[in-house]
Order: structure tokens, then sequence, then C-alpha cells
């Protein structure tokens, strides 16, 4: 009698069980998402003079990549550090007068990247000129997202970059397109003579 | 005067010695109310089940827990395939690898070379594949008709498709370069930035 009352009972706790590790594992997969969410600024824009608004997905990036010239150098190197990336998203808001967004609306983003996949690489701070974080994810070996949080007196900039960032080919375009040679971590180090 | 007392007290417990005509004429007046025996009678419009639920889910226990868990698991398989759909784009728009080269068609010849080099392979599968077209003018005519027709769409599509892509183009550089542009500004703030400072910002282990 004892085991038949017992029975269910281990049933109904294993069953627990698997919906708590169920939900433990989409919640990890879900903290180790590269993409950030950035609707949350969107109401910025109506206090901001200049606006900035890119998404670039993956199928766009897919059809861009197609129609990017492999014979032209710059657009070569381009489509080489874009084809195995997944999204670009970049949002930026630049304001007349100071004070037009506060630390709260920034939370939301920091609150993203404070998940465990992210690790910050540069955290700049200046009272005058604002601050810069850089932060990375990592996947394996592997970089699987970039993130940039820019905000100044009058702007803010936050820059997500879905996919195997190759820093080493974005290091190559270093004066191309303004995209300067970071040094980081995975990236070669290049001899100065 | 105690044997009266002692005989109508009997009476009274059990029914033995004198009988008392009050104590009797209560008997008589009470004795309706005496209990009677009789079957029960469950009126016909009581629900016998609504009270019983929470014996009825005991009962149940494991199979409710089993398909709770069962819902669960679909519903955060549902969930997590939705996040992964969200977050991968739908299929890409060209299907060919190389994206189809669009140029000015000017003479007749070449809009009918265009014709049979861009026009998609599925009208001419189905001209091959159906022996009743064969020699069947009209049908060929026709379908050559529906050839320029899908000719027209694609290169209308191609130009739409040239249109979103250029574009995009614009889109990524410049998102490529304001990224650079911040990442410059990062830099240039990290090589500034003391030694002290730099040991300061990084993150704490464990």
């Amino acid at each position: 009698m004892k085991s038949l009352s017992r029975t269910p009972l281990k049933s109904a706790k294993l069953a627990a069980l698997a919906v708590f590790l169920m939900l433990g594992a989409t919640a990890t997969a879900m903290a180790q998402n590269p993409r950030i969410q950035t609707s949350q600024l969107d109401g910025l824009a109506a206090k901001a003079s200049e606006t900035v608004d890119v998404n670039i997905d993956e199928s766009l990036m897919a059809l861009t990549t197609k129609f990017l010239s492999s014979k032209d150098d710059d657009e070569r190197k381009v489509k080489e550090l874009v084809s195995g990336l997944k999204g670009i998203y970049v949002k930026s808001f630049e304001f007349e007068n100071e004070g037009q967004y506060t630390d709260a609306d920034l939370e939301s983003i920091r609150s993203q990247l404070r998940n465990p996949g992210w690790s910050r690489i540069i955290n700049a701070r200046s009272k005058k000129d604002g601050s810069i974080e850089v932060y990375l994810m990592h996947t394996g070996t592997q970089v699987s997202g970039l993130a940039v949080l820019a905000t100044e007196l009058k702007e803010i900039t936050v820059i997500n970059i879905v996919g195997p960032v190759d820093l080493e080919k974005l290091t190559q375009l270093e004066g191309e397109f303004g995209i300067p040679e970071l040094g980081l971590q995975g990236t070669a180090p290049k001899r100065k003579n | 005067m105690n044997s009266n007392l002692n005989s109508d007290t009997d009476y009274l417990w059990d029914k033995t010695g004198e009988p008392d005509p009050e104590i009797q004429q209560l008997e008589e007046i009470l004795g309706t109310l005496r209990y009677q025996p009789r079957p029960l009678e469950i009126p016909s419009g009581l629900q016998v089940g609504k009270r019983s639920f929470f014996r009825g889910f005991r009962n149940h226990a494991a199979p409710l827990a089993i398909a709770a868990t069962l819902a669960m698991l679909l519903l955060g398989l549902g969930l997590w395939l939705g996040l992964q759909r969200l977050q991968q784009s739908p299929q890409p728009l060209v299907k060919s690898p190389e994206a189809p080269q669009v140029r000015p068609v000017s003479s007749p010849e070449e809009k009918q070379n265009t014709a049979t080099a861009v026009s998609s392979p599925e009208p001419k599968q189905k001209q091959i594949d159906s022996p009743r077209n064969r020699g069947n003018f009209p049908q060929v005519a026709r379908n050559s008709r529906r050839d320029r027709n899908t000719v027209i769409k694609d290169q209308q599509l191609s130009l739409k498709q040239q249109q979103e892509a250029q574009a995009a183009k614009d889109q990524l550089m410049l998102a490529l370069r304001v990224t650079s542009a911040k990442l410059s500004l990062a830099q240039k703030k990290a090589q500034n930035t003391n030694v002290p400072d730099l040991i300061h910002n990084q993150h704490k282990i464990g």
C-alpha cells in the first residue's frame, strides 16, 4: 500500500525535476544569446536630433554579401569580414541638450551585458567625454558576439554584432573604413619595427 | 410515598412498576416523533461528483503530473523554437549562388538570349516532361509568352533585390563606420588610461 501511495509522489517529483532542468537549460541558453534587445531605447528617438538605427539580420546580411563585389579590394575585405556574421545592429541617438537620457535607459542594456556569456574587455570612463564599454561573448574559443555601449553627454550609441567576429579581419580593415587595430585577445599582435 | 415514588421512578426508567398516567400521556405525545427506520432517499437533482474533484485529482496525480510535464516541455520547446526563429532570419531571397547580373537589353536577339539565360528552369522542365505538348505550337507559344513574363518578373525581382541590397549595403557601411569610430575611440581611451586603472577595470575572478 505504501509503495502504491509513493509512486505518484515519485513521478511528480521526477516531473518537477525535469521541468526545472528544462527551464534551467532554457535560461542558460538564453543567457548565452549574443543578440541584445535594444528596443527599450526607441523612446529616445523622439528627443534625439539625430538617430541612426541599423538593423541587418542574417538574411539581409546574406543578400548584402552577395551584392558586394569581389573585385573591389575594400568591398572584398568587407565581404570577408561580414560573411560569417548573423547580424549587425546599431542604435545611436544624438541630442541637442544634455540630460536627455538617464542611467535607467541604459540599465536594460547593461543588465543584458551582465549575463555570464559576456565579458567586458574595455571600460573607459571619463566625466568629460563619457564612457565606452566593449564586451565580447565567447562560445568555446570563438568570439560569438560583440557589443559596444558608448555614452556621451549628448549621445548614446549601442552596437551589437552577432556571429563570429573575426578580430584579425577587423584589424585588417584598419584605416580603410576607420576600423582600428584593437590588440585584443585572440588577435595576433603585430610587431612594430 | 417512597414506594410510590420508587414505582414511578421504575416505570420512568425501565417501564416496570405502576404506570404513571402523566408519563403515559407524554409518551403518546412524543411517540409520534420516535425514530422510524426508512431507506436513504437521494434527490435526483443532486450532483454527486461536484465535491469529489480534489479526491479525483489526488487519485490521478501521477498522470496529471506527467501530462503537466509534457505540456511544460512542449511549451518550453515552442518558446525555444520561436526564439531561435526570431534570432535566425528567414530563408534568403536569392537562391542562386551568384546574384543575377541585370544589364540593359537593347536588341531583340539579346532579349532572347537574356530570356533563356535568366528565365527560371521550372517552365522548361514542364515542357520537357509533358510529351503532349511536343509539336503543339499554340502551347509552345503560350509557354514562350509565359517565359517572357517570367523573365520580366525575374528582372523586376532582381531590380528590387538590387535596390534592397544597395540599401542594405549602405546600412552596412554606415554600421561599420559607426562601429569603427566607437572602437577607435575605445582604443584611444584605453591606451590613455593608466596601468592601475586598467587593472581596476578588470573583472573580479570568482
